[in-house]
């Protein structure tokens, strides 16, 4: 008994610092200031911003899979657009529905997360390139699907007249609105993985990561636990798609390329696999990059993959590491043991 | 208490086991040795479900290891450790061993990862963890990445995650490989003091001197085959033994020293192809 408690002392001492004020409010400068200083820029910057928050979001969903899990999902943007087409066709002239925005937020989200285990139950018995494939030709199917399915989505003219967005008696309609919304998503979605990342399921995540068989040996489910991976990232990613719907009020399966999935996974490779930090920081890079290499015009792609390839050269891991995440900083700030 | 009824395995034509039935009984250290090729290692991966059994039952206090899927044979009460280490490398010290601890069921995961009762019940998981972790002499690497470790700690670090979960039945494969002298010593130490009423240990090793100095029971396999089942005496003077290891009967120093011939010096992770063969 007396061994145990003494154990215990180090395990909390290590875990968590001893004072937690100075990380929380490090973290919670980033919000705050994005909240003072946004609504401030001109029209064309702060839709640079809302795009930024955007993809991290969206790169802290598919961390999950790729970054905690390491599952590659080629695939994530089939996600994006079941959110982004829930809003559309939900709140909008095409079938005259219009539902409020928290409700579809709230279904379109549910969908892509039940999609993601559907995808899932089949797909999860493969392993590395064969997954990513298989979820490559699943973003593929979903975006093809929207194409063709003429009636519901009227096909690659897309859906306009899309209905404004109102959230609580809120109006979302110019850029300053969304950024309101995309930091509150942003800050929920982030303690929401963070909150994973620290927890048993995000042990188990890990396991399956480093060696899935080891991980089966010591009793972890590896398909559900894979499952749950997959559904909560998906979750996030349909949530985005909603928010996305709603800002461009127009939806075509143009949005929804396998590009638009490469730059997702690019955002958490090139900012850090497995570190929240790194998908914020990897969003800033990729949505930045290309908007100021737009002065070199047509070597603007040249310059833009250029510069990817220099980060994953100079930092394979990605600019910030997997350790030095979160609950680092909270140590690191609150004087606890690194 | 594990039990091996009537278990054959065939690879193709190959029987690498053939029919062979013994007990493993709890509060004992049951060792199973035998020549290269002797099926030690297929034993070990069918009881922990790495490999399915062509006929026969494997059982665990009664429960049939082969009808289960591979995660919840754990659940069931067994751990093993592997001939090639198999840790989380990427992961600390303390977490390899979260993993076994992990709450089985998706829903109370997700219950554990949201707060909902879940901070006790981390609390207390990480204390089980930083108690087995003490009681190995590792409390000083726990938070140290597993793969950043010496080869012999790692050795330990698995050993500690296989009994944090505190299993009835534990499968030692090879434990002793590649450690030196004084680590071998330490490891004996280990797991005589693991020694207890609740739990079945089976030793699988090539080091003859750490098999007849901790086994209570030997139990010898050759081409698949149960030759002998008995104390460390009773192998000693078992003259088909000592034919199965040297070709002829001779004195137990020699079977010693043929054993420590045989030692696998070379060690790789499975599947990377090189395999080390008998002169």
């Amino acid at each position: 008994m007396e061994s145990r408690a003494r154990a215990a002392a180090p395990a909390s001492g290590a875990a968590a610092p001893r004072k937690l004020w100075p990380g929380a409010l490090a973290m919670l400068a980033v919000p705050v200031l994005l909240l003072i200083v946004g609504p401030h820029l001109p029209s064309y910057p702060l839709r640079i911003l809302d795009m930024i928050l955007l993809y991290a979001v969206l790169g802290l969903g598919l961390n999950i899979i790729v970054g905690y899990a390491g599952l590659l999902d080629l695939g994530y943007v089939a996600f994006y657009a079941i959110g982004a087409y829930s809003w559309a066709l939900l709140a909008s002239g095409q079938f005259d529905i219009h539902l409020p925005f928290a409700l579809v937020l709230l279904i379109g989200a549910s969908l892509a997360g039940l999609a993601g285990i559907l995808l899932g139950i089949p797909v999860l018995r493969l392993r590395g390139d064969y997954l990513a494939i298989v979820t490559l030709g699943f973003g593929e199917i979903i975006r093809v699907l929207m194409n063709n399915l003429d009636v519901v989505t009227n096909g690659p003219q897309g859906i306009a007249r899309i209905d404004e967005a109102h959230l609580f008696g809120w109006t979302l309609s110019t850029p300053d609105d969304f950024l309101y919304l995309l930091v509150a998503m942003l800050v929920v979605v982030f303690l929401f993985v963070w909150r994973i990342q620290e927890s048993a399921l995000g042990t188990a995540l890990s396991a399956v990561r480093e060696d899935q068989d080891a991980a089966r040996g010591c009793g972890i489910n590896t398909t559900r636990v894979k499952l749950v991976a997959f559904a909560f990232s998906a979750f996030i990613g349909g949530a985005c798609g909603v928010v996305f719907a709603a800002m461009q009020r127009f939806v075509s399966p143009e949005s929804f390329t396998f590009w638009e999935s490469l730059v997702i996974v690019l955002v958490i490779v090139v900012g850090g696999l497995g570190n929240p930090f790194g998908a914020l920081l990897g969003a800033t890079l990729l949505i930045l990059l290309p908007e100021l290499l737009r002065a070199y015009a047509d070597y603007r792609l040249l310059f833009y993959g250029m510069a990817l390839v220099v980060i994953i050269l100079a930092r394979p891991r990605g600019l910030i590491s997997r350790q030095y995440g979160p609950s680092w900083l909270m140590r690191r700030l609150g004087g606890g043991k690194c | 208490m594990l039990t091996f009824d009537h278990v054959t395995k065939r690879f193709g034509e190959l029987a690498a086991i053939d029919d062979v039935s013994f007990e493993v009984k709890p509060g004992v250290i049951t060792a199973v040795i035998g020549p290269n090729g002797a099926g030690k290692s297929t034993l070990v991966n069918m009881a922990a479900g790495s490999y399915g059994v062509t006929s026969g039952r494997i059982l665990v206090d009664g429960v049939e290891l082969q009808k289960l899927p591979k995660h919840r044979i754990a659940h069931a009460g067994l751990s093993r450790t592997y001939q090639n280490i198999r840790l989380f490398d990427g992961m600390s010290v303390v977490k390899n061993l979260e993993v076994a601890l992990v709450p089985p069921r998706v829903g109370s995961l997700i219950a554990n990862t949201f707060g909902l009762s879940g901070r006790a019940a981390a609390e207390e998981r990480r204390a089980r963890c930083h108690a087995v972790l003490d009681r190995l002499g590792l409390a000083a690497h726990a938070e140290r990445q597993a793969g950043s470790l010496a080869y012999g700690q790692q050795k330990l670090v698995e050993l500690a995650r296989a009994i944090v979960a505190e299993p009835r039945v534990l499968l030692l494969d090879e434990p002793a490989a590649g450690l030196n002298h004084g680590e071998t010593e330490q490891l004996k130490q280990h797991i005589l003091a693991l020694r207890s009423p609740d739990l079945a240990m089976v030793l699988i090793e090539h080091d003859m001197k750490l098999i007849m100095s901790i086994s209570d029971t030997i139990v010898v396999m050759n081409r698949g085959q149960l030759l002998a089942q008995g104390t460390a005496g009773e192998i000693r003077s078992n003259t088909e033994v000592q034919e199965a290891y040297l070709g002829q009967p001779g004195a137990i120093k020699d079977i010693e020293a043929a054993a420590r011939g045989r030692r696998n010096r070379v060690r790789l992770r499975e599947g990377e192809g090189l395999t080390w063969h008998q002169p």
